[in-house]
């Protein structure tokens, strides 16, 4: 790592990001403010620290290669060990929902299609190699990684994803091998995984330069913890009714606890959210105006319809609640305890909805029907997302005969729009919405 | 023996169970046989049935491959009711929810077991941690099954080391032009080992191997086929008609595993893990792309094959990721390389053909 880097990097964090900041908030305050949607309820007023907080990432990681070590990471795998190494880390998939929100997928897609890679493909994937190949992004540019750090803990994807850039990049990719749950974990998975990770620290010290430090690793995943806990929490302030937030509002909000964990930046935001949040359930303000039914959603967003969605449903009334997905960042925290941190986060990565069998899901899904007093589930069958999708329609069906509530698969993808029919799904819709008012 | 001579598998099966024999059906790749073997299982192994897709529908997306769809439809279409077990090892995020759908909601008519490969790059621990899961599954199939003879899993062992080193043989001689047989029927011949027992496979081999044999003068292209299973049927016959010459293949159903015997000495466990570890580079097993590149390029040389065909199951994301690199790096090695993407049992067709031999003349 050079000084040079190192003291750029410090004058952007201290002094470059916040002027551009200011010149930002400036130049939007001349702006005309959008016309207010009268099916919504006030907007969160966090939506704008969010903003700031994911832009200064982004930004500051320019600056990182030289002054940090980078990391890729997948979203589900032990941030904490990289942190402790001083890593700046970057989340492809977060940076691909990015693109998808901005409707940039289909672009992104097949730049990596040009390049061979099928279109059948998990477009995360396609949008990162895309991206990597045409070094087109919505967010200005992203750092070349030193390291690679993959947890198949949500799909054997990620690894064949990652292989492909450590190829290219001849860098170190580093895998954390999370055996399934086909049924309870066991204590030789939990071995096989607390030795994994005891096996990458000497691989961190060697790319990072720096000697682990087990205190350091302690505070961290306390850290991360806390995080996950308070989103945790934000997410159960919509068992309210009306809800303060929608799902849509948690697809956007769950940024922080995705790429920031572990950092205190992250804990901080949640603590804000969740106080404005506790204040809107005490004052009886919900995230839409008139809500008559309320939904769970399962799998990752369609991120390009994040809008269109929320609007489609709030015209009627009808607000999403809960969601596994939104719930993937707090579901086993509970497991991370410091006095036994291998085997804990070991467990805590491996427990997650993607790495257990459907009836963990079907399981996990009843429980949050039944608390969050769900009156129907739209089910997306996500083309990208094999782990996510195979199953669903058993699961669908499943829930909807034990649970008498009506239930919707819309088959869409999350960021490649080529794939999706907006009259086939409106007509799955408008079905679902007549069984669920008639209901 | 010609292919047809082998028993059907449905003979075949019928004679085992009419004889007392138990049967294990397996999903696909990597499994340790010889654990069936030792429980006097038969493994059945399920790559490719030729069910007309209709009851898997109801359950599968349409992006969910054929290989799971077709054992999907096998299954529910009752060509399972006679197993005692189902094995399903973890190959892929499409296998591992299959095994999760059929064991938690489809009242499969026989227990599931699973079986969890680790992941490469193998951590130290990977060796312990496969010899836990392999006494694991040890202890289910005794459940299931019976406990296993004193002495039956190194009887298991010596069996595989056998049929390895009769695949291998098949395989050198092929290469050495020494085989009188197309890809069709060494295909259909050594994919007999999906279903019969090494005791009668192992004789129908050798018999097949002496007859087989002869000098074979070279025709046409020499070719590398790499992918999921050699297939299907129509595009082996196609590649014989043409005059293309399977050299050698990088197959998950076939050479990616098949040719690797566990070691002699030592614990059975052990030496199975050790075999496990030491296959070659496969995309299910999570192989880096310099070490699969370098394979290829290996046996391409080794076997004097001038270009690969890469015969790549749709919807197969393990190999659909590896490709592109792969592809890049052969051709950098002077290698050219033809995708093919199928369904399994899909007819080619002509326009496959057209292109398989518009890849061979430009090979010769
Ligand atoms: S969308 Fe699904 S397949 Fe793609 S990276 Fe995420 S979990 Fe893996
Ligand atoms: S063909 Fe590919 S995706 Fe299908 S089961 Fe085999 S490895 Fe999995």
């Amino acid at each position: 790592m050079s000084l040079s880097a190192k003291a750029r990097m410090q004058f952007m964090k201290d002094l470059g990001f916040p002027a551009m900041l200011a010149l930002a908030k400036k130049t939007r305050g001349k702006r005309r403010p959008r016309q207010a949607n009268p099916d919504f309820g006030p907007p969160l007023k966090c939506a704008g620290r969010l903003k700031e907080i994911m832009t200064r990432h982004y930004y500051l990681s320019r600056f990182a290669p030289g002054a940090r070590p980078v990391a890729w990471v997948t979203s589900g795998a032990p941030v904490e060990l990289l942190r402790a190494f001083d890593f700046y880390t970057m989340y492809p998939e977060n940076h691909g929902a990015l693109c998808g929100a901005q409707k940039m997928g289909p672009e992104l897609c097949e730049a990596a299609e040009q390049e061979g890679y099928s279109p059948d493909l998990c477009s995360y994937a396609r949008v990162d190699l895309g991206h990597f190949f045409s070094g087109k992004t919505p967010a200005g540019k992203l750092p070349k990684p030193d390291l690679l750090f993959c947890s198949n803990n949500i799909c054997q994807t990620v690894v064949y994803w990652y292989k492909v850039l450590a190829h290219r990049l001849n860098i170190p990719l580093v895998l954390f091998d999370t055996p399934f749950n086909y049924g309870e974990i066991n204590d030789t998975d939990i071995a096989y995984m607390k030795e994994q990770l005891l096996e990458m620290i000497p691989v961190l010290e060697k790319v990072s330069g720096k000697a682990f430090d087990l205190e350091r690793l302690l505070k961290l995943a306390e850290l991360s913890k806390s995080a996950s806990q308070l989103w945790g929490q934000c997410l159960e302030t919509m068992r309210a009714r009306p809800a303060p937030m929608t799902i849509f509002d948690a697809f956007i909000h769950l940024a922080p606890v995705v790429s920031l964990r572990g950092l205190p930046v992250a804990r901080d935001y949640y603590e804000i959210l969740l106080a404005e949040l506790t204040q809107r359930v005490a004052q009886g303000i919900g995230a839409i105006t008139n809500e008559k039914k309320r939904l769970m959603w399962d799998n990752i967003a369609v991120w390009y319809k994040v809008r269109d969605f929320s609007e489609l449903f709030a015209a009627r009334g009808m607000n999403f609640v809960a969601a596994t997905y939104t719930n993937a960042w707090a579901e086993t925290i509970q497991h991370l305890d410091m006095s036994h941190p291998w085997e804990s986060l070991a467990k805590t990565y491996s427990l997650v909805i993607l790495n257990n069998n459907l009836e963990h899901r079907l399981k996990l899904m009843e429980k949050m029907v039944g608390e969050y007093a769900v009156d129907g589930l739209v089910v997306h069958s996500a083309r990208s997302c094999k782990p996510y999708s195979l199953g669903q329609y058993d699961l669908k069906r499943l829930l909807s005969q034990r649970l008498g509530i009506p239930a919707v698969v819309i088959e869409a993808d999350i960021t490649d729009y080529r794939f999706f029919s907006e009259e086939q799904a409106l007509t799955r819709l408008e079905a679902f919405f007549e069984a669920l008012e008639a209901a | 023996m010609s292919p047809s001579q082998l028993p059907t598998r449905s003979e075949y099966l019928k004679t085992w169970r009419g004889g007392g024999g138990k049967v294990c059906a397996v999903f696909p790749a990597q499994y340790p046989k010889e654990l069936l073997w030792a429980h006097e299982v038969l493994p059945m192994e399920v790559w490719d049935p030729p069910q007309e897709p209709a009851r898997a529908t109801g359950h599968l997306q349409p992006y969910i491959c054929s290989v799971v769809r077709q054992g999907l439809e096998l299954l529910l279409a009752g060509g399972m009711d006679e197993v005692g077990a189902i094995l399903f090892p973890h190959t892929c995020d499409s296998l591992q929810n299959l095994a999760s759908l059929v064991a938690d909601y489809l009242e499969p008519p026989a227990p599931s077991l699973f079986f969890y490969n680790p992941k490469a790059p193998f951590a130290a621990a990977a060796q312990s941690f496969y010899v836990a899961r392999l006494q694991a599954l040890d202890e289910e199939l005794s459940l299931i099954f019976g406990p296993a003879p004193e002495g039956a899993l190194e009887e298991a062992l010596e069996w595989s080391r056998r049929l390895a080193g009769l695949y291998a043989r098949a395989y050198a001689r092929r290469a050495a032009g020494e085989l009188k047989a197309g890809a069709a029927e060494f295909y259909a011949v050594l994919r007999g080992g999906e279903y019969l027992h090494p005791r009668d496979y192992v004789p129908l081999l050798e018999a097949w191997l002496e007859r087989a044999s002869a000098t074979e003068q070279g025709r046409g292209a020499a070719l590398l086929m790499s992918g999921v299973l050699p297939g299907p049927p129509d595009l082996l016959e196609t590649l014989d008609d043409l005059g293309l010459r399977v050299m050698h293949d990088d197959l998950i159903s076939m050479s990616r595993r098949l040719l690797y015997p566990p070691p002699e000495a030592g614990d059975p466990y052990e030496a199975l893990a050790r075999s496990f570890l030491a296959m070659p580079p496969c995309s299910t097993r999570g192989s880096s792309l310099a070490e699969r590149l370098a394979w290829l390029k290996k046996l391409a040389r080794e076997s004097g094959a001038q270009g690969v065909v890469f015969s790549v199951v749709k919807f197969c994301e393990p190999e659909l990721f590896d490709l592109p690199e792969l592809r890049r790096g052969l051709k950098q090695a002077g290698l050219p390389s033809l995708v093919l993407e199928v369904d399994v049992n899909q007819e080619v067709g002509g326009q496959a053909a057209t292109r398989l031999e518009a890849f061979g003349e430009m090979l010769s």
